[in-house]
């Protein structure tokens, strides 16, 4: 009875579960590696109507971040400026550009201009700006060094897990709310020393503002 | 960012895709193309492309596009975001904006404040700050936010049926005007619906002036007119008179249904339950005698059901009665409840109110202001105001002036005369009549087949007005919006009729005003001009008692009474979806109107519900289903005018029936007759069951028993289940002692009357889909809150009461139309909505965690987790969980009335499986037109997500606005602790139901702050939860009804109805308490 099954078949299940193992996990990992929010949202990076530039304006200018996107503070959308926004500055400055002629014409005649959206969450995510920038979380938290980029990127996830990681421990992110607009502030140059000090005021930060680890469906999703 | 917050200037107007097609046909590109026989390349290929080249360049761009699909095309679709070319001042993007503005009704207005977000109206709140409103709202007011966005709505300027462009129509008008102005206005006749504009009268006054000869008919199928009428004949002085209901302590009314679909009725309940509050001392008393069941014979604490045309004598009795003369009780009345009223009312001088209702005669108006003026009740309890009597004339005297053929042009404003005028008026042929018919119309309706011109008119949320409120106080009307078809306003209309060269409502508006550029920016502010009302008057009674006698209907002659439907109005808001799905706050039918009649009348005649039947009145036939209505009088037929349209629109047309068939003008008439179709009807009808079975859902007690045990209701708390130590403990237990506030809500059913404007105000706040009469049939409407409305009977008359509890229940549903004890009932309200359990039956069921609860106590739903299981609706112990059967928001309007349980339903367009089938071949079928989705897609509220099939959804306390309210008050905190919302700062926001109630029944607050109203009403002896014996824990709990009856009256009893069913079933909850020996009826 010996001669059904071969010697070599006691080796075929691990042979087979093995297979399957690696397989899966090949599967598994690339999924997770190239069809969640990390790969499929970080690093988009759209042209935009207007070749305008952050890196020169909030970086090299210094231009804070609430002049233009003045509604950061007071609704959900940090807002985008209209082109008159863009006229005070360029009435006098590059006032002939022709990489302008679109702002121009849009403050001249009122037609929009197109800028294509780069940061968006679900429509089923009811994110605020207000509250998050007006209780000391930095827009780089979300939107990485938006001051060195010529174009806008995708540079966080935005994810739902991105989410909860600040809303699950928001000591480790809160700042100061007069530094929530300065993307390359940190608490101290010695990299140690700032991840000790985040700890602490952080903490401090937490308790003294009673800010709250909100991680019910409702404080997203209506 | 499309919409800008300040109007377009009326040149870019209209649909997007419109004006590109229009600007696309000015480039160079665009008259290129018409230029050329064929486009580019479409015969040749372009000079030096060879075939070879062609085919390379081709695959390089496939090649190009799958790499495209690859990696953009993994990501969402590009999208943009447009921002203004001039930044706005003081407009923040996301953020609502709140404006002072009005409805204008018949006879006066409600005082609002109506949300604008982007640039669009999305909601109507009660303007809080006028004077003596409490911010509410009537069930109109909350609904007409809808019809700015009906697709149905007249957009077009139409001569003849075809359409012409505006400035033609102007020229029309232009033309009119100048024909007048030669003949002096001979020939020119204006019917129009009552208005209490300033600058309308202005106008009117205006034309009167300019054009002599023309003359003036007013119109309204549904007149409260006779309130002025009768007053200005008891005092001798034209006066309105306005009900203070708060002020008395005896309250009579006579057929008024001051509660429910009077005019007025927000102002009405909202006094009215001032006077209502027990925790306060006192209580006032509600007599009525009624024929119909209304919300106001609901409340009452004394309720006679007398056929309408008996009325009138019983007033005369109770009249005499209050004289101390003798009197004869009209058939089939109790004279003791005649003379105890009047002894009641007598007792109580200065502090009475008799109200006549507006389906009554004048005679018997006249009745109930002698008993006012003879009791001290004029100047305290009826405030009369001095008004202007209205010189135009009626529909009658016009269509007489049309016959003999003497009215040249006849200008509509406003109505639609072919729909409801009186049927022996022929309003069809009579107005053809004219030569030329004009008319400004909200609808291509009924009436807009027998016009000329046809002008599409603006709703009141797009257009400059004014009016003046029943209590004489001048409210602005300011609009939200430009015309989004480019409607017409019937200031401009009649400006442009009178031949004024200011056409601009705004600036007539603004001219009648008059006053400084402060005043008018205060005006519009504060949503109405601070003392503009006229002093009251209190003359003396200077009429004289008219002597009334009424024959009582019988089987062969039977009285007809028209009402005024609570949802559809005279039919006004036909083409509303959400009043046509609204449960009749009585009978809660949906999408209908019913011929109502008492079992008695019912038996006699043979009919049973659903039958159709044949009315027949003065030569008119009209055919109804038959609905037996508990508590109606005998030989006493209720039918609601507003149903029945023709021509409506996608919602509207061909619902119900029409009532204005057999309508002559008097809505109540006797001699009608009817005669089985031997065809039956389906009635969609959102609660079967009338009885409560006993079961303590409502507790009620009289005045006197609830002194004696103010916590009557805590004691009919069920036997709870032992509590077992659970393994598992609650988490909010935990997430309590760390959260800022924890939610709950507190309904007191002793105000709430059941008027429904909160089911309303619901569905406005919260994207509520309508789903059709066939689906509430299948008991799927989605309204997140629903009024109960409970029957409940002396038990020794519950006959049936006991097998009911055996039966089958469906069978027992059909067969209480024939139970003896619906005769005499009482009734109860209570509003029924997520009782937000803290421990919730529907969260533990749930196979992915898409209810559960937040921190602060409300039970959440994360609808883009639910997979709809539908567990927990089968879980929820209150029935508040609402499932999406259908895509109800992508579904037709016409779909709405589809054929009930077609046979094919697998093969209808958006239900079963067979979808995908219908999906593969066009993903568009069985979808909205585009029309509809342009329009609907404009009233929904951008801070609540839109539910689609397969989720189920319900309340959450309007988390949107909790959520609004917490962030405010946290970006406000800043780097500060100042985060708790505070009802004292007032932080708290209130929910849209607590908002619309014009009762202030429903309060919602932060039960963890001890100050709060609603910990207050929660602490009250009155607080009960409903089901609390299942240990759920709910977080909504109910203030206990407390009714105060007279005990001299023959129908006293010791106790409601409802708790001698409950003893009957459940036995004397006091048994065991100290108190039992006072307690009675055992």
């Amino acid at each position: 009875m010996s001669a059904i099954f071969p010697k070599w078949t006691n080796w075929a299940p691990l042979a087979l579960g093995a297979v399957v193992a690696v397989i899966g996990g090949v599967v598994t990992a690339g999924v997770t590696l190239y069809c969640t929010p990390k790969h499929t949202r970080v690093g988009y990076e759209p042209v935009q109507p207007v070749p305008f530039s952050h890196k020169i304006h909030a970086g090299q200018m210094g231009l804070d971040c609430r002049y233009c996107h003045n509604g950061v503070e007071k609704s959900w959308f940090a807002n985008l400026p209209g082109a008159s926004t863009c006229m005070n500055c360029h009435n006098q400055v590059m006032k002939d550009d022709p990489l302008l002629a679109v702002v121009r014409e849009s403050a001249a005649t009122g037609k929009p201009i197109p800028w294509v959206q780069v940061h968006k969450v679900p429509d089923y995510v009811y994110f605020n700006h207000s509250v998050h920038v007006t209780r000391g979380i930095g827009c780089v938290e979300c939107h990485g060094r938006i001051d060195q980029m010529d174009e806008v990127y995708h540079a966080k996830s935005l994810s739902m897990s991105f989410c909860l990681d600040c809303h699950r421990n928001p000591a480790a992110h809160i700042r100061p709310t007069a530094q929530v607009t300065h993307l390359d502030w940190q608490w101290s140059t010695n990299a140690a020393e700032a991840a000790e000090m985040q700890a602490t005021n952080g903490a401090k930060f937490v308790h003294d503002w009673k800010v709250e680890s909100l991680q019910s469906c409702s404080a997203c999703h209506r | 960012m499309k919409n800008n917050s300040n109007h377009l200037a009326p040149g870019v107007t209209g649909r997007r895709y419109w004006r590109s097609l229009d600007e696309l046909a000015d480039t160079a590109e665009f008259k290129e193309w018409l230029q050329r026989e064929f486009p580019q390349g479409a015969s040749e290929l372009e000079e030096g492309v060879s075939r070879r080249h062609f085919v390379r360049i081709m695959s390089a761009s496939l090649m190009l596009a799958g790499i495209g699909v690859m990696g953009a095309g993994c990501r969402r679709p590009e999208e943009h975001l447009e921002p203004f070319g001039q930044q706005q001042e003081n407009y923040t993007f996301g953020e609502a904006q709140y404006f002072a503005t009005a409805m204008p009704t018949r006879g006066g207005a409600i005082p609002l404040l109506a949300k604008s977000y982007e640039g669009r109206p999305i909601k109507v709140e009660g303007n809080a700050e006028f004077p003596g409103s409490n911010g509410s709202t009537d069930r109109y007011s909350q609904a007409s936010i809808l019809d700015v966005y009906d697709p149905d709505r007249a957009k077009r300027f139409k001569n003849g049926g075809k359409i012409v462009a505006p400035e033609d129509a102007f020229a029309a008008l232009a033309q009119l005007s100048q024909a007048a102005a030669t003949s002096g206005g001979q020939g020119l006749a204006f019917l129009t619906d009552r208005s209490t504009s300033p600058s309308r009268h202005r106008l009117q006054d205006l034309i009167s002036q300019k054009f002599p000869n023309a003359k003036w008919f007013a119109y309204e199928p549904v007149d409260s007119d006779v309130q002025q009428r009768a007053a200005t004949q008891a005092f001798g002085q034209a006066v309105h008179p306005v009900y203070h209901f708060e002020k008395a302590k005896v309250i009579v009314s006579l057929g008024s249904d001051f509660l429910g679909t009077e005019d007025e009725v927000q102002n009405h309940i909202h006094r009215y339950v001032q006077g209502r509050k027990p925790e306060s001392g006192s209580m006032s008393r509600l007599y009525v005698v009624e024929s119909l069941f209304t919300l106001t014979g609901a409340g009452a604490d004394h309720r006679l059901r007398l056929a309408s045309a008996q009325i009138g004598a019983l007033a005369a009795a109770l009249n005499a009665a209050v004289a101390g003369s003798t009197f004869t009780a009209p058939a089939g009345v109790d004279a003791k409840w005649i003379s105890e009223c009047a002894k009641d009312l007598a007792a109580n001088k200065g502090a009475v109110l008799v109200v006549a209702g507006q389906t009554q005669p004048i005679e018997v108006h006249l009745l109930a202001h002698a008993i006012n003026a003879a009791l001290g009740g004029v100047g305290t309890t009826v405030a009369l105001h001095p008004v202007t009597p209205s010189p135009a004339g009626n529909i009658g005297d016009l269509a007489q002036l049309l016959n003999a053929g003497s009215v040249q042009t006849l200008v509509l404003l406003g109505g639609n005369p072919v729909y409801n005028a009186p049927a022996d008026l022929n309003w069809a042929v009579t107005q053809r009549k004219a030569k030329t018919v004009v008319r400004l119309g909200y609808y291509e309706d009924e009436t807009f087949a027998q016009t000329d011109w046809h002008l599409p008119a603006a709703h009141y949320l797009e257009s400059w007005g004014d009016a003046v409120t029943s209590d004489g106080i001048t409210v602005p009307v300011q609009p939200l919006i430009q015309p989004l078809f480019g409607g017409l306003n019937e200031l401009e209309f009649l400006a442009r009729i009178a031949g004024e060269t200011q056409t601009s409502a705004h600036e007539i508006v603004r001219a009648t005003f008059g006053g400084g550029d402060e005043d008018w920016k205060k005006f519009l502010f504060n949503g109405y001009q601070a003392d503009s009302s006229p002093a009251t008057v209190t003359p003396g009674f200077a009429g004289t008692v008219p002597d009334v006698k009424g024959a009582a209907p019988s089987a062969s002659s039977l009285e007809v009474v028209f009402y005024r439907d609570a949802k559809v109005d005279d039919g006004r808001f036909g083409n509303n979806g959400w009043m046509q799905e609204l449960p009749e706050p009585i009978t809660k039918i949906t999408w209908d109107n019913a011929v109502l009649l008492s079992r008695r009348t019912a038996r006699e005649l043979g009919v049973e519900n659903g039958d159709l039947v044949e009315v027949t009145l003065n030569g008119h036939t009209v055919i109804g289903p038959i609905w037996t209505q508990p508590g109606m009088a005998d030989y006493s037929l209720g039918i609601a005018l507003g149903y029945g349209r023709t021509v409506a629109g996608r919602v509207g047309t061909g619902v119900g029936f029409n009532a204005y068939a057999i309508f002559t003008g008097s809505y109540v008439a006797t001699g009608a007759t009817i005669k089985k179709t031997g065809q039956t009807y389906v009635i969609a009808t959102t609660q079967h069951h009338w009885s409560m079975e006993g079961r303590a859902v409502v507790r009620e007690a009289n005045w006197a028993e609830y002194q004696k045990l103010p916590d009557f209701a805590e004691k009919m708390h069920g036997e709870e289940a032992p509590v077992i130590k659970s393994l598992y403990p609650n988490p909010l237990d935990e997430a309590k002692k760390t959260a800022l506030h924890q939610w709950g809500m507190s309904i007191d059913l002793t105000s709430c009357v059941g008027c429904g404007t909160c089911v309303v105000a619901c569905q406005s706040e919260n994207n509520i889909p309508i789903v059709g009469k066939d689906q509430v049939t299948r008991g799927r409407e989605m309204h997140w809150m629903r009024i109960d409305r409970y029957y409940t009977a002396d038990p020794a008359t519950e006959d049936t009461q006991k097998s009911i509890l055996e039966q089958d229940s469906f069978q027992t549903d059909e067969k209480q139309q024939f139970a003896a004890w619906i005769d005499e009932v009482q009734a109860v309200n209570q509003p029924m909505l997520c009782q937000q359990c803290e421990a919730a039956p529907c969260e533990n069921v749930c196979p992915v965690a898409a209810t559960v609860h937040d921190q602060e106590g409300l039970n959440v739903m994360a609808y883009n987790r639910c997979i709809g299981t539908r567990y927990c609706s089968n879980n929820c112990p209150y029935k508040v969980r609402r499932f999406n059967y259908l895509d109800y928001n992508k579904r037709p309007l016409a779909d709405l009335k589809g054929t009930l349980y077609p046979t094919a339903m697998l093969g209808s367009k958006t239900d079963g499986e067979l979808d995908i089938v219908r999906w593969w071949r066009d993903p568009n079928s069985g979808m909205r037109t585009e029309d509809e989705w342009d329009l609907i897609k404009m009233v929904k509220n951008p801070d609540v997500t839109v539910r689609m099939r397969g989720v189920m959804e319900k309340c959450t306390y309007c988390t949107q606005r909790i959520e609004h309210a917490k962030i405010k008050q946290k970006a406000k905190a800043g780097a500060s602790d100042n985060v708790r919302l505070r009802e004292s700062e007032g932080t708290v926001p209130k929910t849209a139901c607590q908002q619309a109630c014009p009762a202030g029944a429903i309060v919602f607050g932060d039960v963890s702050d001890p100050e709060s109203s609603v910990s207050k009403l929660k602490a009250l002896d009155r607080n009960y939860t409903v089901l609390g014996d299942l240990l759920t824990k709910p977080r909504t709990t109910y203030l206990s009804r407390v009714r105060n009856p007279n005990p001299a009256m023959p129908d006293y009893r010791e106790w409601p109805h409802s708790f001698e069913e409950y003893e009957k079933h459940n036995g004397n909850p006091f048994v065991n308490t100290p108190e039992s020996a006072q307690k009675g009826n055992s």
